[in-house]
């Protein structure tokens, strides 16, 4: 994979919010670089941290609120430090954004397709009716059949997958280099979620773009991404090529989510969950988080805190496990699998 | 009522579904009524959430029941457990026609029956402990014996710490609520369990500790379970025999890995082709991607309700329009393969892979 110029670097980003019971240490040093043309998907369970990631870097968090600290670097310029004017002149326009439930993404009472217009508006200085011509073209560029009527439609009259659909158009006004999706088709039923992920893998080779794809669905990640983080307890466990991740994962924690899927072109006998809970973040466990739950566990796990790292290829994980290890445990588990396997 | 009946000939036949069934639906149909007027109200239309649904669950057997949202899955489980009146129809539960019975003639089946919620909060009274959550079916049907023993035996074996039981629901997380409602569920033994998408809301790692569950718990107490859920994976894995549903309708139904190994109805095949597939092999480009959305149920399409959308009928049709059964005729839920039904009046072929739709 030929890689673009890095679009967005995110440098030892923290993110802590102070509470009445503790410090909730909701992103805790991650570093991650998005290239043009690439999407990068971004996976862990709720509470990893994931989203919290992406508002930060839309300049999206209440810094009166969260203790902010690291590098969010766009074109050059560090996101966490600009301020409310600078930061709108970017976010929308070379940033933008789409979010999980496009019903409450879209203002009841507005029709659909002057909130779009609105947002041509709010960074260009165009006429109205140029702004409504764009948009109609926006709108059947993202597949919404009938565009013009479709228009003059409220968000009620939309389906779940238009609604979304509408919602990438609006994305979509000011050619932006980078777009962030945070769990775009979990409301969605399987065959619209098929719909929007095939129009957001379309969009990002047409327009040349970086996609940060959040999701909590590994199935979504592994049809979509060319680069994937796996999230823990507000920090990377793994990061690599997607064929690296799922061909030959690192991190005990991504062993134990493909484990406990239930894959649909094949049946096992039992699912393998990973035992416990994800731990709160305002006592994460001390050494590396996911040890309390890991079946690998030895003695530095509970102590020191393992470092991402480069495993080869640019493929990193974090875990104390040695990289002989953990090719030797991956390859009796595909073994094993082999042989229950049907 | 002093109509004699017999409980409907079973539809499907394999190992596991000999036997009478425990459950046997016959022509099952729910309009929910649309009015208009403050006053004196008309009826001016109707959902039509179920249409027509026959199909029978046998003893100790899975039967999953999958489809999109809005298609009629969880009115189904509602008919079945009669927490709703059907319009037309019956449910057979064990012999009886459950649909004549009185609500006193009801009460000593519903100990029988019990359903599992998708959302583990929302279906817990938050003001009540555990162990009066768990309790409530032992004083509703006055059982011999003392409550909290027999409760904290129950926590113990959901996997839950017997010394919680004066805690409140908002102490525990979404799987150990959702483990509290598999307790109360399970409390009075019954036969039957209805799980309504009892995983959505629940993280992967979560999600794998509940099924095994279900799955330890279906062996050890001979459980019966009628089994919702939207996502395929979870619904291959845990069913014996899998029910498609489509705008109302029954579509399809097929032994689990019958079902996914060779679908017969075009609908079955594009959704099965939607879900990601978890390993890199799996290209968005090979993928039958349906064009447009489910059809509103208020005002369902005429003939097949699936014509709309159908690759296969504009296959047949010669790539423009629709044959004209499929437009004017429901095709009844027929044998296609051996233990394996589908209506539809162009089933897929073993093999054959269904073009992808043409961007409308």
């Amino acid at each position: 994979m030929a890689q673009g110029e890095v679009l967005l670097e995110v440098k030892d980003l923290k993110v802590h919010f102070p509470t009445g019971d503790g410090l909730v240490k909701a992103v805790d040093g991650l570093s991650f670089k998005v290239h043009r043309g690439e999407t990068f998907g971004i996976v862990g369970e709720s509470g990893s941290g994931k989203s919290v990631t992406c508002l930060t870097a839309l300049g999206l968090t209440n810094l009166e609120r969260a203790e902010v600290s690291g590098e969010v670097l766009f074109h050059g310029n560090n996101l966490i430090t600009l301020n409310k004017e600078q930061m709108r002149s970017v976010r929308g326009k070379e940033l933008a954004m789409i979010f999980q439930d496009p019903f409450a993404c879209l203002h009841p009472l507005y029709k659909v397709g002057d909130q779009i217009a609105e947002a041509i508006l709010c960074h260009d200085s165009c006429s109205k009716k140029e702004a409504q011509g764009r948009v109609i073209e926006l709108l059947g560029e993202v597949g919404i059949p009938k565009p013009k009527e479709r228009y003059a439609g409220y968000p009620h009259e939309y389906s779940g997958g238009m609604r979304q659909r509408a919602m990438i158009a609006m994305a979509l006004v000011h050619n932006p280099h980078l777009l962030i999706a945070d769990e775009p088709t979990t409301a969605l039923d399987v065959t619209v979620q098929a719909q929007i992920l095939e129009l957001i893998d379309r969009i990002k080779n047409e327009f040349n773009i970086g996609v940060i794809l959040i999701t909590h669905d590994l199935g979504v990640v592994a049809d979509v991404a060319q680069t994937v983080m796996v999230m823990y307890a507000g920090r990377a466990v793994e990061m690599g090529s997607r064929d690296e991740l799922f061909s030959r994962p690192l991190h005990p924690y991504a062993w134990g989510l493909l484990d406990s899927i239930p894959h649909i072109d094949q049946r096992r006998q039992k699912l393998v969950p990973i035992e416990g809970a994800p731990p709160s973040l305002i006592n994460v466990p001390k050494g590396c988080a996911f040890h309390p739950r890991c079946p690998h566990q030895f003695e530095p796990c509970n102590k020191e805190r393992p470092a991402l790292e480069d495993r080869g290829g640019g493929h990193l994980d974090a875990c104390h496990l040695s990289i002989e290890d953990k090719r030797r445990m991956w390859e009796d588990r595909e073994a094993r699998a082999a042989k229950a396997g049907v | 009522m002093s109509q004699v009946a017999t409980p409907p000939e079973p539809v499907v036949s394999s190992e596991k579904t000999t036997g009478d069934p425990l459950v046997a639906v016959e022509n099952l149909t729910k309009h929910f009524p649309i009015t208009n007027g403050i006053v004196l109200q008309r009826q001016v239309a109707a959902v039509q959430a179920v249409e027509d649904v026959t199909f029978s669950i046998y003893p100790g057997e899975t039967l999953g029941l999958v489809g999109e949202s809005g298609c009629g899955k969880s009115t189904t489980a509602r008919l079945v457990t009669r927490l709703l009146e059907p319009t037309s129809g019956s449910v057979w539960f064990d012999g009886r026609d459950i649909t004549t019975l009185s609500r006193r003639e009801m009460r000593p089946l519903r100990r029988e029956m019990q359903m599992i919620f998708q959302d583990p909060y929302a279906s817990l009274n938050p003001r009540q402990t555990v162990g009066q959550i768990i309790g409530t079916p032992f004083r509703i049907h006055k059982t011999e014996g003392e409550t909290r023993k027999k409760v904290q035996a129950l926590m113990e074996r959901v996997g839950l710490n017997p010394e919680h039981y004066n805690r409140y629901p908002h102490e525990f997380s979404g799987g150990q609520r959702q483990r509290i409602g598999v307790g109360r569920a399970l409390a009075l033994r019954p036969k039957l369990i209805v799980c309504d998408e009892p995983v959505s809301a629940l993280d992967v790692s979560i999600q794998a500790q509940i099924l095994n569950l279900l799955q330890d718990l279906q062996s050890e107490f001979k459980l019966t379970y009628l089994f919702i859920s939207h996502d395929l994976g979870v619904v291959r894995h845990i069913s014996d025999r899998i029910a498609v549903m489509y705008l109302g309708h029954i579509v399809e139904v097929a032994q689990a890995t019958e079902l996914y190994d060779h679908p017969k109805h075009p609908y079955t095949s594009a959704l099965l082709s939607a879900v990601p597939k978890g390993h890199s092999s799996g290209s968005l480009t090979e993928r039958v991607v349906l064009q447009g959305d489910v059809p509103s149920p208020i005002d369902p399409p005429s003939g097949c309700p699936f014509h709309p959308r159908c690759p296969k009928a504009r296959e047949v049709a010669g790539g423009e329009g629709v044959p004209d059964d499929c437009r004017s005729e429901m095709p009844p839920l027929g044998d296609v393969l051996e233990n394996h039904v589908a209506a539809c009046w162009y089933p897929v072929e073993s093999g054959e892979a269904i073009e992808k739709a043409a961007h409308a």
